[in-house]
């Protein structure tokens, strides 16, 4: 298994980020399914481009979302990558 | 009434045209009447009207949509629309420089269908020589840097081969492999005899199933659609009829899945006839079976009801004569003893009817005449 804050997590071809304006929400398709992301949901999903580190995933969400408890949010941000790795979504 | 659920999915079957002759396929019977397939122009404006609606994907499906020369075009607006866009083909009549434009266009995925792991029993249940060049196709899907799940209908004649399956979705590089056990409708239900399991083989390549799924997580996601015969459980078919799905057949009838013209009396509205949104919402047969108003018992009183919905309609119909009776695969179902005989009602040995233009000619008069 991959983990650590040096992962550095890429979205797999298959999936794809789209904003539903009717339920005004982020949403990860891919096929059969689709995850309803809510605004930190989705910064990391805009993150995981193969090139940002976990650990640099959770410095950028801790400026945007301005988090006081760094540890945390990083394992908050390995959490949710693990939940969509193994669905897959994650290369 | 409560307004009309928002759609998700759209099932596009562009054609049912097909040099396939599965004998699971689950076009109708009768496919050889619906002759006037829909223009470019009105499939393109079904796919806008869809996604206004909310529908976030889109199957085009078929018979075989390669067969439309309008494909690229059908696509490009697909993603226009930012509809995620799936190919569902037999590959056939792919090849690199078709796989590459649709690549140029935006199309997010492609879903291949093959009949087995060997070519000799694949060929047998497709009618046709085509295991290699599926292969071939499969790969070049890859090499083109689509996504790829390989769809598998599984019965009597190859679900032996459930773990060399498994092992050719992984060498060909497949994120997804569907398992998807016959559903028994249209040509499937005409040859159910020859297509059903045994319990014996149907409980050992469900555990092998089980194990691959939970051991290749995460490469390779594998979905193993169930047998209701032998799972004794009823499907929450299409996620509840009119719920969040629906298919549009060639020319354009707009139903809650594809099977649904079974049940007599339903009728389809076709999109050539008026908007999407009002079909959805308003039409007859869309509202038929939608929330449980519907039901009787035991489905009425049942604390399963928003789980499985009753099972499927058209079964319903089919086993029990009345498609708002329960699913009979369910084991509190009146008409439940005609399941529980039909799994083990097989004929290993029964002729293959084969899907094409001739024979669905004769099946219709056949249906006609009864």
């Amino acid at each position: 298994m991959k983990a650590g804050g040096a992962w550095r997590p890429r979205l797999a071809s298959r999936a794809r980020l789209k904003f539903d304006p009717i339920a005004k929400q982020e949403m990860l398709l891919f096929p059969e399914a689709a995850l309803a992301l809510n605004e930190t949901g989705a910064a990391i999903v805009r993150l995981c481009d193969g090139i940002h580190s976990v650990k640099e995933i959770a410095d950028q969400l801790s400026n945007q979302f301005d988090s006081a408890d760094r540890d945390a949010l990083v394992r908050e941000v390995t959490e949710f990558l693990e939940t969509i790795r193994a669905r897959g979504l994650l290369q | 009434m409560s307004p009309a659920p928002r759609p998700y999915t759209l099932v596009a079957e562009l054609t049912y045209r097909c040099p396939l002759r599965c004998v699971y396929c689950s076009n109708p019977v009768d496919f050889h009447r619906s002759r006037v397939e829909l223009a470019t122009g009105e499939w393109c404006r079904v796919f806008s009207e869809a996604a206004q609606l909310g529908v976030m994907q889109v199957h085009l499906s078929g018979g075989e949509p390669v067969l439309r020369d309008d494909l690229i075009e059908l696509i490009q607006h697909a993603r226009s629309c930012d509809l995620y866009t799936n190919l569902i083909t037999g590959g056939t009549l792919l090849d690199e420089d078709k796989l590459r434009r649709f690549r140029e266009v935006g199309l997010d995925h492609i879903q291949l269908s093959i009949q087995g792991a060997a070519r000799e029993s694949a060929e047998i249940i497709g009618g046709v020589r085509s295991h290699r060049k599926k292969l071939d196709i499969a790969r070049l899907i890859v090499k083109a840097g689509f996504p790829l799940t390989l769809n598998v209908v599984i019965h009597r004649l190859n679900i032996a081969e459930v773990p060399e399956l498994i092992a050719l979705a992984l060498k060909l590089g497949a994120n997804r492999l569907e398992l998807a056990n016959t559903q028994f409708y249209a040509w499937a239900a005409e040859n159910r005899r020859a297509l059903m399991p045994t319990r014996e083989q149907y409980d050992s390549a469900e555990e092998i199933a089980r194990d691959a799924i939970a051991m290749y997580r995460g490469t390779l996601e594998i979905a193993f659609v169930q047998n209701d015969y032998l799972s004794g459980e009823p499907k929450p078919c299409m996620g509840g009829w009119g719920r969040s799905y629906m298919c549009i057949n060639p020319t354009g009838e707009v139903m809650p899945c594809h099977a649904a013209a079974v049940i007599p009396g339903l009728r389809f509205d076709s999109v050539r006839d008026g908007a999407l949104g009002d079909i959805w919402r308003d039409s007859t047969a869309m509202n038929a079976f939608r929330g449980d108003d519907w039901m009787m018992e035991p489905c009425r009183s049942c604390s399963r009801k928003e789980i499985d919905f009753g099972g499927c309609r058209c079964q319903a119909f089919m086993l029990a004569g009345n498609a708002a009776e329960a699913d009979p695969i369910c084991r509190l179902s009146p008409h439940h003893a005609i399941v529980e005989s039909m799994r083990t009602d097989s004929g290993p040995d029964d002729k293959l009817i084969y899907r094409d233009a001739k024979t669905s000619r004769a099946l219709s008069k056949a249906i006609r005449s009864n």
